[in-house]
């Protein structure tokens, strides 16, 4: 008897004690910080075929074999136009690469709005609206700014959630390319 | 059987019966916007901080359960759904955290422990009372005979 209350003791000691490790690993974790990084790393990006600001259509089929840094924002949101400099100057270093595209998907804003600010601001790159917001959905956007980087056989290389500096996003370019 | 284990029985039949009612799943095929709504309520409004996508009014909530429509008219199964929404945003797309790995660890040792606690109760209660620590005295023994007519 005495034993059996020794072995209950020392299994209930073990319980508490695995308990308490778990407890101490996990409980500090961000279960949402998963939520930070995107899932579709590695994989195929989505087809998108979007209208542009100016009137045309944006394609993934007519970008194959280029290197795509796709920036989803809007007008009102502020990290957005704090990135907005660095997205135009990433974008001079490289417009004259013909093996290079970048597109701003418009994530839930108003096409007015949104001219106002391509006026106001000048977005030198394709400006695609994403009417019923497929494409944010496909891409599992969490908000804006977003960036993906997608290489030339159109796997999605890199991302960055949040405002990106230049070097985020050269970095991006660089994975895209497969320097990194 | 003694009255005792037919309570012990009883206690036993309430306990299967109101799991049985828990666990199983609720009857009757549900329609196919039952559907959107109950498995857009398990997910996460990926633009929001605490909503469900069936209760977003977000562009992206919106677009998602229009996916979600899709996806059951296109014969997919709930599993297969959510598991569509987690390889696409994670996880943490879930609502409610899943009931595997972790979680069991988590919900399950503190149960854990609280059946061996009662286990090592029940084992230290019988054990006190075939062994009394309380022994009668000559003195008691003279009482008891004083008192007996």
């Amino acid at each position: 008897m005495r034993h059996r209350a020794r072995w209950i003791a020392l299994a209930a000691g073990a319980v508490v004690t695995v308990l308490a490790v778990v407890l101490a690993t996990q409980v500090g974790t961000d279960p949402r910080a998963d939520a930070n990084k995107s899932h579709l790393l590695g994989q195929n990006a989505p087809a998108v075929d979007l209208p542009t600001l100016d009137g045309g259509r944006v394609r993934s089929s007519d970008l194959a074999g280029k290197v795509v840094v796709v920036n989803f924002w809007n007008s009102w949101c502020i990290p957005c136009q704090e990135e907005h400099p660095a997205l135009v100057e990433f974008f001079r270093r490289h417009a004259a690469d013909p093996g290079f595209a970048m597109v701003g998907i418009v994530r839930d804003d108003t096409d007015g709005a949104i001219r106002r600010y391509v006026n106001d601001e000048g977005v030198p790159y394709t400006v695609a609206l994403d009417p019923g917001a497929q494409a944010s959905l496909e891409f599992g956007t969490r908000g804006q700014p977003e960036t993906y980087a997608i290489s030339p056989d159109g796997v999605i290389a890199g991302s960055q959630f949040g405002p990106s500096s230049v070097t985020n996003l050269e970095n991006l370019y660089a994975a895209a390319r497969g320097q990194q | 059987m003694s009255r005792r284990n037919v309570a012990w029985l009883a206690l036993a039949a309430v306990v299967v019966i109101t799991l049985a009612i828990v666990a199983w799943p609720s009857g009757g095929t549900r329609s196919d916007a039952e559907r959107v709504r109950s498995v857009g309520s398990e997910l996460r409004c990926p633009d929001c901080e605490s909503q469900s996508i069936a209760q977003s009014s977000t562009e992206t909530a919106r677009a998602a359960r229009a996916d979600i429509r899709q996806r059951v008219a296109a014969g997919q199964s709930d599993a297969e759904i959510r598991q569509a929404y987690i390889d696409k945003f994670g996880p943490s797309i879930l609502l409610n955290p899943e009931s595997g790995g972790l979680g069991i660890l988590v919900w399950g040792l503190p149960a854990a422990a609280l059946v061996l606690g009662a286990g090592g109760l029940v084992l230290a209660l019988r054990r006190w009372r075939r062994e009394p620590h309380l022994h009668p005295t000559d003195a008691d023994r003279e009482l008891v005979h004083r008192a007996r007519p």
